[in-house]
């Protein structure tokens, strides 16, 4: 099958999961012999065209801009589809894969001119991670993403609750929405690491704790009540360190939270790390917390799981269906510092207990959350789109 | 737009970040696109003064690159940077 993606986002270019997503994805439609041809946009450094793991890579570059994000959205998708247009001369796609709202103008577009199936992938919504529709920015990509909704044959989500949120937030029939969960490549976090290096890279000594956090630096990471735990956790683990990795437009709001905690010299912001660099601080915690507030899926606990380190984890939509509570990871109460600072005395209070959980996880993880998986998951949508 | 009840997401950020943000937009993502200040002035309709003492901040942080070129300063945001602002609506 002849797969056209569309994403605004893929390596180097990462922003959120959705670059790792359709990395692992398209390697694995590649591995079962599909043709993929993925359209993003340019990142400084990288080729306006390259082959990566078997992957067509096109990058558009923008050569117009505006201040103003929305238009500077339409701008991109206009440049995205003009690499498109290029392209369809020469290959005869089946089927057009749109991830998110970003990049749905050019899909509808190639949908309408090419008469082929679009389907599209709903990483989140604007309501989810606004925790509302509070300005006009969020209210237009709120009807962009009903109008890709409606537009798409098939939508794919990554978890039951996301479903249920889409189909009650834009009144989609169940029937059209597809639940096929993320998944991760178990064997890149299955890598040695010299775990007493690490730390001390990151000021974390012998005897000490190192206490994770992984995810970009955005309200609906829930990173704040995780820095307002830091107190109780610091009563009794003193001499616990607290590593917070990821970028993002609220890290301002958090470095000031952290130094207001009185233990700012314990807490490091790393800020953006490369792959390599967040698998090795993984394999070193001792715990690492997701204290989301919103998460449709949250591959960041997959990928804890998958090094083996304790997954402490906020207890909302797609979290909930990854972990299994006191079996496969600890829950806590999103929003609660208190909650927080329970989980994790839960898991280093008991090393037995908390190496037990990383098992059992590491079990499940090879049984449900396979790219393979997902990719023959995936086909079976497309097929019942082809005509 | 004065009249709208609602602010927009870019005008709810402090300033530094609402530059960044327009920077990003406005395509000053790598040095061959660098901008000088009066060029960011035009685009933004921000104060030459003021915009100085944002892009030095920003650049102290990481976010923002600069280079001497043709006897002026030109401005870009670094990788860092460009992930600051895509974080914004991911």
């Amino acid at each position: 099958m002849k797969v056209g993606t569309l994403t605004w986002e893929y390596p180097p270019r990462v922003v959120g999961g959705i670059a790792r997503h359709c990395e692992g994805l398209g390697k694995a439609l590649v591995q079962q012999g599909h043709d993929v041809h993925l359209f993003t946009l340019d990142f400084p450094g990288s080729p306006l065209y390259e082959e990566m793991d078997g992957i067509k890579v096109y990058r558009a570059s923008t050569e117009l801009g505006h201040p103003n994000f929305l238009t500077w959205v339409l701008l991109f998708n206009h440049f995205l589809s003009k690499r498109m247009a290029d392209v369809t001369k020469t290959v005869d796609f089946d089927v057009m894969h749109v991830h998110d709202w970003l990049a749905a103008f050019s899909g509808i577009s190639f949908k309408h001119y090419m008469k082929k199936p679009m389907v599209l992938t709903m990483h989140s919504t604007e309501v989810g991670r606004a925790q509302g529709l509070h300005s006009p920015d969020s209210f237009s990509i709120n009807g962009i993403e009903w109008w890709a909704t409606y537009e798409a044959d098939i939508v794919i989500v990554c978890s039951q609750s996301m479903k249920t949120e889409i189909c009650d937030h834009f009144n989609l029939p169940k029937e059209k929405v597809e639940v096929i969960p993320n998944a991760i490549d178990v064997t890149k976090y299955q890598i040695s690491v010299d775990r007493g290096a690490v730390r001390q890279r990151y000021g974390v000594g012998w005897g000490e704790k190192l206490i994770l956090c992984v995810g970009r630096l955005v309200p609906q990471k829930g990173v704040e009540y995780f820095i307002r735990a830091i107190p109780a956790i610091a009563r009794r683990y003193p001499e616990a360190k607290y590593v917070i990795v990821g970028e993002g437009w609220s890290r301002d709001i958090l470095e000031t939270e952290a130094r207001a905690s009185g233990h700012a010299s314990k807490i490091r912001f790393t800020g953006f790390a490369s792959d390599k660099d967040v698998i090795e601080l993984m394999s070193s915690a001792d715990v690492l917390v997701v204290p989301s507030i919103y998460e449709p899926f949250g591959i960041v606990a997959l990928e804890g799981m998958a090094t083996g380190v304790p997954v402490v984890a906020s207890k909302v939509d797609g979290l909930a269906e990854v972990i299994e509570h006191d079996r496969t990871g600890i829950f806590v109460y999103p929003r609660s510092p208190e909650s927080i600072a329970w989980g994790i005395d839960k898991v280093l209070s008991n090393p037995d207990h908390a190496k037990w959980l990383t098992e059992n996880a590491k079990e499940t993880l090879q049984k449900s959350y396979s790219w393979e998986a997902v990719a023959m998951k995936t086909v079976e949508v497309y097929k019942k789109v082809v005509k | 737009m004065g009249d709208h009840v609602f602010r927009s997401q870019q005008d709810e950020q402090p300033n530094q970040l609402r530059l960044l943000i327009m920077l990003h937009n406005i395509g000053a993502t790598e040095s061959s696109k660098a901008l000088t200040i009066q060029q960011i002035s035009e685009w933004t309709r921000m104060e030459p003064p003021e915009l100085q003492v944002h892009l030095q901040k920003l650049s102290e942080l990481g976010y923002v690159q600069s280079f001497r070129s043709e006897e002026t300063d030109k401005y870009h945001l670094t990788t860092d940077g460009i992930r600051k602002v895509l974080s914004l609506y991911s």
